[in-house]
């Protein structure tokens, strides 16, 4: 667990004081984080030497078109991707260097996962999925917490359900629920509503927002929706692979405002050879 | 719509490795057994026929015996004469040659071959057809010289100058070897052993009057048809067989060729095998295809192309990966030949592998079996390829596959499950061996299919059950490992029905093994009184020499002799029936415990009569006093009285239909010259068995052939004679294991490719490497086992119902092998895990990042 002297706050996102009670320190910190694919001349940077702190107890959400390397920031912070160059922590822990090992029991002890689709295990029940991952570790769920989790995401009845019998934002809930579940110091949503209409989306932005404030939560949420990026309590603006501005408390239009002027800036350059392969590059994640 | 399909076939050429490989071993299979036994056909028919002198006469071998008697059949020397005086006849010689002797060295170590081919003797009589020539020291000038055939001298280090010692059947002599003849043709394997003609006529059969056989060579112009017409005019057909050299050839290779045929059944039986589980691995790889593509189908069929058109497609696929794989398995097929060859040389017989023969018949069956088996496998798949909607190009394919109600299955599977049983019922309680044995044939097919139609059905209950500890056991691992298996029953069902059914067949002939030792172990302990047996390897009789020996050691008391003798009987019901009879010494109830229906073995054995088996005698309406014709060798007739039925459970196997036995001075009068075939020995009173033993052991010394066997010995000898029967059934098993194995990895490795999502999921919320190894492996056993269980159950049903036809031929003692049986289960998922391993391996290497990728 980070400690209170962890105070090596350096980007914008850290410069105000969260207001909530629970908050305190670092949950994860990026220094320098470069991702490059590809070699020599074809090289695109999708990480392009960023700082970042995530502060915990808040739900922060990492917004950029596509193609800005969010996704990327995500899998690097989260210990799925290796870096190209610089450092990550997850708490203090230094998690660039360790061993793929390692990493497995980090990811499965430490961190939470939502991700856009594909979420469940078909073969297991919501509630098998949900414990899912301290069955890996075969680790006792803690049951008061398990059953507040349940609870909190309305799945009492549904527990026995196979994925296939629930609906899309029932599923997206199991997810939630399993990302809770082992009570992770970290939860990394990847686009968690882009499956979902609009209502179950909400619901689903609702639990996470939830999350952080009643169960004391740390929530890193990837996505391209202004109104999702809204739920947040602060949003880092994504583009070229570097952070280009953030926002305290959004709300829907003034995020949507941000990322209209953002287009406009980056427009000129859309026929830029470069950006373009960027853009194609970065696609497949 | 070609294009198409060469360019699907091209891009799934990995997924239809597996397939393929089915394919090459299968037809290497055919292939390399054609084009051996074609090499030694042709190889022998070539020998035989240089060989072979324009004409031969020899004594009408009119009673083939299938259990040697000892005895030679011979012709008067005489008839040499009478031969060489047909007009045509350049040439004319009496052949002196015998099989039925044994040759040891100065160590009473044999020196015959140890690999069932004879040992000959004959007459040194060089003519430009011998198959030898003379490479060092000299012909052998009279009595107590002989040559030796250079590669057993050479296997046996027999030198020019040693001492050797012939047990022929008038008696033992001595020679010394002093000249070595080497084979100028391929060496058939034998060893053999030369005289000078008049020795050898004395020695070997006792008498300088008579001949094995008279040869003849035609005079310029005249053909061996023509000559073979006037010899006969002169000699006589009743008689005497008369042979052109091309008959010779060809009589004299069938008789060689007789263990060379069981390899051929033998490879046929694992190219049967390998087809068999074969189609499995390709029916399943092109369904697992075909369900993959069916997004790409329905596009195909939403732009126009219509159900034919898929149908062709699918099977042009197969007919391209059925003529892959045959040219490849022809190819496997001549290195296999030419391994066997090989093999065949380690033995003794020395064929040249630059020599192979392939026939035309060898690509043609190659590519019949190869393409065949792939378009008929395939057919279904295509099928149901052409069914796909072009609907499907928008729906999600995998879901569909699953859905499909196995309601056909059902069905078709009780109807012939119902079928199948009824027929097992039927072998079970059927009376007669003939149709109880096709009973359990159609029984057998027909489960055989319920099994494989239901099997899908099953795989939801017997997993639920095979798997229920997994959970418990691996956690969530192995929740999910059982659930994967269950996921798609279909495809498990077919992937463990390629396992099942080799292993069907293992159930079902180790329990008839089984059954078959303990009843032979029941039997001997029932029947067999005598202290000791005294018999050669295979039966083959030994000199009268050793029985003379036996009598005069010390300690023994009765010696009750048995000798067989090749007979035909003409029953009342008016068959003719060719079988071979036993003759006993006075004493038999002291060395055997026979129970009789009417008459004892005094009266069976007196002069002019004969016992038979109870049943046998009823079958034919023979009666207790009825006197029978009965047919020996060399045309003798004579008439014997039944005076005793036999009520006992004989084994009729071995040529011995009918249980006949009489007197041995009944064979002595018959078949003069036979020799003994076993010696029942009883230890005299106040010898101890043991010290028996060792005195027998010791008289017996300079007879290395024969072996002294008490109770548990002999039991011993059956048990290996069964077991035999049982490496067999293994090797079988291998292959078909090995191609199941190729069946669950194709499987397995679909099924990570499948879920490729699932496991990257699996692997970002944190689980190891190894954690999905081995949910992977645990499915991989869970399949195989449950292949194992369906046909160690299916074969266990078709072990009793095979034991009940064994009991109808005597063998009515039930065993099931449970060990074996366990052996088999844990093999299974020995068998699981190795399967398991490259899929395991692929799937733990999988990019983590591919599951949470967006579409």
């Amino acid at each position: 667990m980070p400690t209170s002297e962890e105070t090596a706050l350096s980007t914008p996102a850290a410069q105000y004081v969260p207001g909530h009670a629970s908050a305190g320190g670092i949950a994860a910190r990026a220094r320098g984080l470069t991702k490059a694919y590809g070699s020599g001349e074809t090289t695109v940077l999708a990480l392009d030497s960023v700082d970042v702190d995530i502060a915990r107890g808040r739900f922060t959400a990492v917004m950029g078109p596509s193609g800005s390397g969010k996704s990327t920031l995500m899998h690097c912070l989260a210990g799925l991707d290796n870096v190209s160059a610089g450092q990550v922590w997850l708490g203090d822990t230094e998690i660039t260097g360790l061993r793929e090992k390692e990493l497995t029991r980090l990811r499965r002890d430490r961190i939470g996962f939502m991700f856009q689709s594909f979420n469940l295990i078909p073969t297991l029940n919501a509630l098998e999925n949900i414990t899912l991952p301290m069955d890996i570790a075969g680790k006792k769920p803690d049951e008061k917490w398990l059953d507040q989790v349940i609870d909190t995401l309305g799945l009492r009845d549904r527990l026995k359900h196979r994925p296939s019998q629930l609906s899309g934002g029932q599923q997206q809930r199991v997810a939630c629920a399993r990302a809770l579940a082992s009570r992770p110091e970290l939860i990394f949503a990847d686009e968690p509503t882009g499956n979902l209409d609009s209502r179950a989306g909400l619901e689903v932005l609702g639990f996470l927002r939830e999350a952080v404030d009643q169960l004391g939560q740390t929530v890193v949420m990837v996505t391209h929706d202004p109104g999702a990026a809204a739920h947040s309590d602060l949003v880092l603006f994504l583009a070229d692979g570097r952070i280009v501005d953030e926002m305290e408390r959004p709300t829907a239009e003034a995020v949507l405002e941000r990322m209209k002027r953002f287009d406009s800036l980056r427009g000129p350059s859309d026929g830029d050879g470069s950006a373009a392969s960027a853009d194609v590059n970065l696609d497949k994640d | 719509m070609l294009k198409a399909t060469l360019r699907s076939f091209l891009a799934h050429k990995g997924r239809l490795l597996l397939s393929a490989l089915a394919i090459v071993l299968s037809v290497a299979f055919v292939a390399g057994s054609l084009i051996f036994s074609d090499t030694v056909t042709r190889t022998f028919d070539r020998l035989f026929a240089s060989t072979s002198a324009d004409v031969t006469v020899e004594a009408k071998d009119d009673l083939s015996s299938q259990v040697p008697t000892g005895a030679a059949q011979t012709v008067p020397a005489a008839l040499v004469d009478r031969v060489a005086k047909v007009a045509g006849v350049a040439s004319a010689h009496a052949d002196v040659g015998v099989e039925n002797i044994t040759v040891v060295d100065s160590k009473n170590k044999s020196v015959g071959p140890t690999t069932g081919a004879p040992t000959i003797a004959s007459d040194w009589f060089l003519t430009d057809r011998s198959p030898v020539k003379l490479t060092s020291g000299h012909a052998p000038r009279g009595g107590g010289e002989a040559l030796l055939d250079a590669d057993t001298a050479d296997k046996k280090d027999v030198k020019i100058g040693d001492t050797l010692t012939v047990l022929a059947q008038p008696g033992t002599f001595k020679v010394e070897i002093v000249g070595i003849a080497t084979f100028t043709t391929t060496n058939p394997g034998a060893a053999l052993v030369f005289l000078d003609p008049k020795t050898a006529a004395n020695q070997l059969l006792g008498s300088a009057d008579k001949a094995t056989g008279i040869s003849a060579n035609a005079a310029k112009g005249v053909s061996d048809t023509v000559l073979k017409q006037r010899v006969a005019a002169v000699v006589g057909t009743g008689s005497y067989e008369v042979r052109t050299a091309d008959e010779q050839a060809k009589s004299a290779a069938a008789d060689l060729g007789g263990f060379l045929d069981v390899i051929k059944y033998v490879m046929l039986g694992f190219a049967g095998i390998a087809v068999l589980v074969g189609v499995f691995l390709i029916v399943n790889t092109f369904s697992m295809l075909i369900a993959q593509r069916t997004r790409e189908l329905g596009l195909l069929r939403a732009l126009g192309a219509d159900r034919r058109q898929v149908r062709r497609s699918v099977l042009t696929e197969a007919i391209l990966l059925g003529l892959v794989g045959s040219t490849l398995g022809l190819a496997a097929g001549i290195g296999l030949a030419a391994g066997l060859i090989k093999l065949m040389s380690a033995f003794g017989m020395n064929l040249k592998t630059t020599e192979m023969v392939v026939g035309w018949g060898t690509p043609v069956a190659a590519y019949a079996v190869g393409v065949g088996v792939t378009f008929v496998a395939a057919y279904l798949p295509a099928r149901r390829a052409a069914g796909v909607s072009p609907m499907a190009a928008l729906a999600d394919a995998e879901i569909a596959e699953i859905g499909r109600p196995l309601r056909t299955r059902a069905i078709v599977g009780s109807v012939l499950g119902v079928a199948g049983a009824a027929a097992l019922v039927g072998c079970a309680t059927a009376t007669k061996t003939a149709s109880s044995a096709s009973f359990l044939g159609l029984g057998v097919v027909l489960t055989l299919l319920a099994t494989v139609v239901a099997g899908p059905l099953l795989v939801r209950p017997v997993i639920r059950v095979l798997g229920a500890a997994f959970p418990a056991l691996f956690g969530s691992i192995g929740r999910m490992s059982q659930r994967n298996a269950l996921r798609n029953p279909r495809r498990t069902g077919a992937t463990a029905a390629a396992l099942m059914v080799g292993l069907a067949l293992v159930g079902d002939m180790s329990v008839a093994s089984a059954s078959m030792s303990k009843s032979f172990d029941e039997q001997i302990d029932k029947t067999l009184g005598a202290d000791f047996v005294i018999q050669n390897a295979n039966f083959v009789p030994f000199s009268k020499e050793v029985t003379d020996k036996v009598r005069a050691t010390e300690g023994v008391g009765l010696v009750v002799r048995q000798r067989f003798a090749p007979l035909a009987v003409r029953l009342p019901d008016g068959k003719r029936i060719e079988t071979t009879a036993s003759g006993y010494d006075d004493g038999a109830d002291e060395v055997a415990h026979v129970t009789y229906a009417q008459g004892d073995t005094q009266a069976a054995l007196a002069p002019g009569a004969i016992g038979m088996d109870v049943d046998f005698a009823k079958d034919h309406q023979v009666r207790l006093g009825d006197t029978i014709p009965v047919e020996f060798p060399a045309g003798q007739k004579t008439e014997l009285k039944v005076t005793a039925l036999t009520d006992q459970a004989s084994a009729d196997g071995f040529g011995m239909q009918g249980g006949l036995f009489f007197g041995i001075a009944t064979v002595e009068k018959y078949v003069p010259g036979g020799q003994d075939s076993s010696l029942y020995v009883n230890a005299a009173s106040g010898t101890a068995p043991d010290q028996l033993r060792k005195r027998l052991d010791t008289t017996l010394d300079p007879y290395p052939q024969v072996q002294v066997r008490d109770l548990a010995d002999y039991k011993k000898l059956v048990h290996d004679q069964i077991a035999v029967l049982l490496y067999l059934v293994y090797a079988l098993l291998g292959l078909a294991i090995v191609i199941a194995v190729l069946g669950v990895v194709n499987t397995l490795a679909l099924s990570v490719v499948e879920r490729t999502r699932e496991i990257g999921l699996l692997r970002a919320i944190g689980l190891a490497r190894r954690q999905l190894r081995r949910m992977i492996r645990l499915e991989s056993v869970v399949i195989a086992v449950f292949g194992a269980v369906l046909g160690l159950a299916l074969g266990l049903v078709w072990g009793v119902c095979t034991q009940q036809v064994l009991a109808l031929q005597g063998m009515d003692a039930l065993a099931v092998p449970w060990a074996t049986i366990v052996e088999v289960v844990v093999g299974s998922a020995v068998v699981g895990v190795v399967a398991a391993l490259l899929p395991a391996l692929r799937a733990s290497r999988m990019n983590v990042l591919a599951a949470i990728a967006h579409e």
